[in-house]
């Protein structure tokens, strides 16, 4: 859930820079699909305002969606860097106080996400034309129609420094637990992405997820033993590249960040198999019908291939819409699955669990940790 | 026209316009309301304190539904069962506690002497030395200092690199339990020794030399006249550090390495991650009692100090 | 004030008693300036001794190098015949009272005066009964539990007394401690301080800028100027026979008159002002006086008789004609400012204690005194 958290991004310049500078793809307005003729579109916003994570995500939102956008339209689009998880609660006491929200379109986490839809402060999206051409990957499950979008999906990798791992890359999750590895790895503060490989791990089955976890659990422990590093987002492109850690259960874009500044870093999804999870695109409700419109008309667009392919070449993760050409360096990539068996190893849960439990995992984990 | 002009300057006239206009709008047997007047603001700032604080009582007794991701109407002690029953705040309340007692102690130590010299030595290019190296913290935010601490201090940073020089492989000196004391005391150092020198300067030096002349070496004159009378200083500036590091945020967060957390991020936690704001009211609100409690400890133990004010003897 | 007592009084005292004290050319320099200069003196026991001068003249700097609290930058100080120029303060048997007293706010009368025993570990049995004692010798019996604020300036005074003495030390440093007082508790401290001292014979240093209480409390006085010992004497001597000019002018009402010394007769110089002479006698022996040199006579206002009739003087030596200009009524006297035309227009102040309503501002008055009662010093000797 909570990634990329308020310790550390680096503060986005063109957030201050906002142009309409053309990056070449300038698609013409069909591509917006729009269903009205020019003359019935409602008024234009001077802006829209789309709550983004920092750093090479916001550039790769900008380079990808907002700047064309801006392009087709006219409309600036401004980025808010606000935290995922502290603009959630200004939202929801937005939306109950029934003023206009802060934002138009948050970028959020599927889980986050589905708890705002849970609780009634989304607007539907199911009407957007570009659902027509996505995956099924865009879908939320276990809820009803489109009260998110995702966009591209995630893997949280075992990323590691090939120095440290002489013998080969490491083939299960258990290779962690090396006396070697003593305070040399990490994990997110709240466990995320690790407690269902964990779960296999330490001898259970996914099945029983959330029923009985206690082999999720022991593994845990046993992980604890090692004095892990606990971290967000940020945290784990800076230990690799400061040498504090020389393995991370993490997002798989964050050591490519650090590869990319010169790491030797490489990162595989280990036996066990390793979470996806995706991150969406959602409005909030309260909006004026004419800003409504044209925050839909931006999340429409993102789900473009020409927007997908800029956006997710960025972020290097695998998008929502057919026919996308993988990065370079990620064609095969464990960490971009493209094709069906590419799903095996990844652990997929529904967000409606994940949202439901999540807290008590989160504290399980927490206890273990802090204890 | 033109000579009144420069018999009396525009300002003045500007000023007499506007005691007239005072005087009509508040006439002069107001003034007595004056002072009141001047606490309104105060007054108003305490209440919005209090009428949040009923907020969080209220939100406290609610918990939270993961169906919906809203508060129960009904009202239940739900999760102050959880708070002091889940073994994890139990052990975050413990780690700040005694974070909390560590820092102020070793921040005290560290500033008396520091509060000492700066206060009483004959140099004033020392003197000048010692406050801009006291102030020139408190332009750098405590998340940046951490930060800094996060380079010093790295695997990689310059502490690990001079071990190197003399043949020390690098050691984990980031994210354990001393580094977040550590960083603590370097950010609380200042606070204490601001409250600490004015303390001492009102001990004339004549008691030390008379101290001195009355067989007291400097060890005893320390304990039984110097300390005892930078006792307010020493109570007032241990009261803000217990309270300051009790309710710190980032040093645990930045130089924990996640695993140390103190009361105030579990708060967080509540409200940003688990967004269960029920757990996180009832936690703060027992941050407040735990607090108020430690402050009312050392109030009895040893005197309100510099903060009692007033006409109180020492 | 005390009986006159002779230089071979003096010495016989000395002689009978053993040096508590040895000064032994001590100098002290603060960046570059002499705040004490080749100062030298020894202090029999049980003598009660005042350094007098103004402020700056260096007497609390000489007392706080005795005190210990800073180091001579050249010279010895002795106490009982041993050196202790390393010896830090709290290790020299020296009670101190100070400036400002000093009481330790935090503890009460008797805590205070208990504390120096408490230091030098003395036996804890017997603490009470000493302290009681010497609280009973300041006549603070009874007050012993009260908090330093709640006792008056006298009765704090007497704490510090008590406590600079209940260790019984060698010796006892008083750094102007009655300066902030008002004249009437002033006085009355300054008879107790020279009862006390009597009592335990303890030999005491002072340190003032009051002429007065010098001359009341003390055995000896040295005054100081500039960081130099002036002069080292019984009080009635330092009064009567001051070594120099600025000694004259510091202790008692003085006048000068400037002029030349014209000729020299055994200790009797002839000084000329312009056209006039007067007379007076050499005031420092051990500095003759060359014929030609610019000198000048110091003479008390008390030596100084005035009368509106020349006649009324005839006896004393010398008498010279002048104009009041001004008339201070003091109560028990009147202090008349007259102008003599024919000594180069110098004022003199004179005392007139007899019925004073005769003389008014502009009269014009007859002087007279004594010329043995005239100190002729070297204009260039002394700092005015």
């Amino acid at each position: 859930m909570t990634r990329r958290d308020f310790l550390s991004y680096p503060l986005d310049r063109r957030r201050f820079l906002r142009g309409t500078a053309a990056t070449g793809a300038a698609a013409g307005l069909t591509a917006l699909g729009l269903p009205h003729a020019l003359a019935q579109e409602p008024e234009k916003p001077g802006e829209i305002i789309v709550r983004a994570w920092g750093g090479s995500w916001v550039e790769s939102l900008e380079k990808g969606v907002s700047d064309p956008f801006t392009e087709m339209t006219g409309i600036a689009v401004r980025h808010d860097l606000t935290e995922d998880n502290e603009i959630q609660p200004k939202v929801w006491a937005a939306v109950a106080q029934n003023r206009v929200p802060p934002i138009h379109i948050n970028w959020d986490t599927t889980t986050n996400a589905t708890k705002s839809a849970l609780r009634g402060v989304t607007e539907d999206l199911s009407d957007l034309p570009n659902l027509a051409n996505v995956t099924d990957l865009a879908k939320p499950v276990g809820l009803d129609g489109y009260p998110i979008v995702n966009t591209y999906g995630y893997v949280y990798v075992l990323a590691y420094r090939p120095e440290a791992f002489p013998d080969g890359p490491p083939k299960s999750w258990k290779d962690l637990l090396d006396p070697k590895f003593k305070g040399r790895i990490a994990l997110y503060n709240d466990g995320i992405g690790f407690h269902f490989p964990a779960q296999v791990a330490g001898g259970g089955s996914l099945d029983d997820i959330p029923g009985n976890m206690q082999p999720c659990w022991d593994f845990v422990e046993e992980i604890k033993a090692q004095e892990p590093l606990l971290g967000e987002d940020p945290d784990f492109t800076t230990w690799f590249q400061n040498g504090e850690i020389d393995a991370a259960c993490t997002i798989s874009t964050n050591a490519r960040e650090a590869k990319k500044n010169g790491i030797d870093i490489a990162w595989v999804v280990p036996e066990e198999g390793a979470k996806f999870d995706t991150d969406g695109l959602w409005i909030p409700k309260g909006l004026p019908e004419n800003e409504l419109y044209w925050a839909k008309q931006y999340i429409n667009f993102a789900l473009t291939k020409d927007a997908q392919q800029v956006w997710l070449d960025g972020l290097g993760l695998p998008g929502v819409v057919p026919g996308l050409t993988p990065p370079e360096d990620l064609v095969d990539d464990p960490s971009y699955p493209t094709k069906e068996e590419d799903f095996a190893d990844l652990i997929r849960i529904s967000s409606k669990v994940q949202v439901e439990n999540e807290s008590d995992w989160f504290a399980k984990f927490k206890a273990i940790m802090q204890g | 026209m033109q000579s009144a002009r420069t018999a009396y300057p525009v300002t003045w006239r500007i000023m007499d316009a506007l005691e007239a206009f005072a005087a009509t709008v508040w006439p002069a047997n107001w003034t007595r309301a004056v002072p009141y007047l001047m606490l309104a603001p105060a007054v108003l700032l305490v209440g919005l304190l209090v009428l949040g604080l009923i907020q969080i009582g209220d939100t406290s007794l609610r918990t939270l539904d993961t169906s919906t991701f809203l508060l129960s109407e009904e009202y239940t002690l739900a999760n102050y069962q959880r708070a002091f029953t889940e073994p994890l705040f139990a052990a975050v309340a413990a780690r700040s506690l005694l974070g909390a007692l560590i820092v102020t102690a070793i921040t005290l130590v560290f500033a008396f002497p520091y509060a000492y010299v700066m206060v009483r030595t004959s140099s004033p290019a020392l003197r000048k030395f010692l406050l801009i190296a006291l102030f020139l913290p408190f332009f750098i935010g405590q998340v940046v200092r951490a930060y800094g601490w996060l380079i010093i201090l790295g695997n990689q940073g310059m502490v690990n690199e001079a071990l190197g020089l003399v043949g020390v492989e690098p050691m984990r000196l980031l994210y354990n339990y001393p580094a977040v004391l550590f960083g603590l005391v370097q950010y609380m150092l200042p606070f204490a020794v601001l409250m600490v020198a004015p303390a001492l300067t009102a001990i004339p030096e004549e008691l030390e030399a008379a101290a001195g002349s009355l067989g007291a070496d400097w060890l005893r004159t320390f304990f039984h006249v110097v300390l005892p009378l930078a006792r307010p200083g020493l109570t007032g500036a241990g009261l803000v550090v217990v309270t300051l590091s009790l309710t710190d945020f980032a040093m645990p967060a930045i130089l924990g390495g996640g695993s140390q957390d103190f009361i105030a991020n579990a708060i967080y936690d509540q409200f940003f991650r688990t967004s269960d704001q029920g757990l996180g009211a009832t936690l703060a609100l027992m941050l407040v009692a735990v607090g108020s409690l430690l402050v009312g400890l050392i109030f009895t133990l040893f005197g309100a100090g510099t903060l009692a004010m007033g006409r109180a003897r020492e | 004030m005390h009986d006159a007592t002779t230089d071979a009084g003096a010495r016989e005292a000395q002689g009978s008693q053993p040096v508590a004290v040895s000064v032994l050319d001590v100098s002290m320099v603060y960046d570059g300036v002499h705040a004490v200069r080749d100062a030298s003196f020894d202090l029999p026991r049980g003598r009660f001794l005042t350094i007098l001068g103004p402020s700056g003249s260096g007497k609390t700097t000489l007392l706080r190098l005795i005190a210990g609290f800073q180091k001579p930058t050249k010279g010895d100080i002795l106490i009982n015949g041993t050196s202790v120029n390393a010896v830090p303060p709290h290790k020299r048997s020296i009670g101190m009272v100070f400036q400002r007293l000093a009481l330790f706010p935090h503890m009460t009368a008797a805590e205070n005066v208990a504390f120096p025993l408490k230091m030098r570990r003395t036996d804890a049995r017997k603490i009470p009964e000493r302290v009681d004692r010497y609280l009973d010798l300041v006549k603070l019996g009874g007050f012993g539990q009260r908090r330093i604020h709640e006792l008056s300036g006298g009765q704090q005074q007497r704490v510090a007394i008590a406590r600079a003495l209940v260790f019984e030390p060698d010796l006892l440093l008083l750094d102007e401690p009655l300066a902030a007082l008002d004249r009437k508790l002033r006085e009355e401290m300054q008879l107790e301080f020279r009862r006390i001292q009597r009592e335990l014979g303890v030999t005491t240093i002072n340190v003032t800028h009051d002429q007065r209480e010098a001359l009341v409390v003390s055995d000896e006085i040295i005054v100081m100027d500039h960081g130099v010992i002036q002069q080292k004497a019984e009080p009635s001597r330092t009064y009567r026979s001051p070594r120099n000019a600025f000694v004259a002018s510091f202790i008692g009402v003085t006048n000068f008159i400037a002029g030349d010394a014209r000729s020299l007769a055994g200790d009797t110089v002839v000084v000329g002002v312009g056209e006039s002479e007067w007379t007076g006698v050499i005031g420092d022996k051990a500095c003759p006086l060359n014929v030609g040199a610019p000198v000048r006579g110091a003479i008390r206002a008390e030596q100084i008789r005035i009368a509106r009739d020349g006649r009324a003087l005839e006896g004393a030596g010398s008498r010279h004609a002048g104009i009041v200009s001004d008339a201070i009524f003091e109560g028990e006297r009147v202090v008349y400012e007259v102008r003599l035309p024919d000594l180069g227009d110098t004022l003199m102040r004179v005392f007139d204690h007899g019925p004073h309503d005769t003389i008014a501002v502009g009269d014009e008055v007859y002087l007279g005194w004594n010329p043995d009662d005239v100190l002729v010093f070297d204009d260039e000797a002394g700092h005015p």
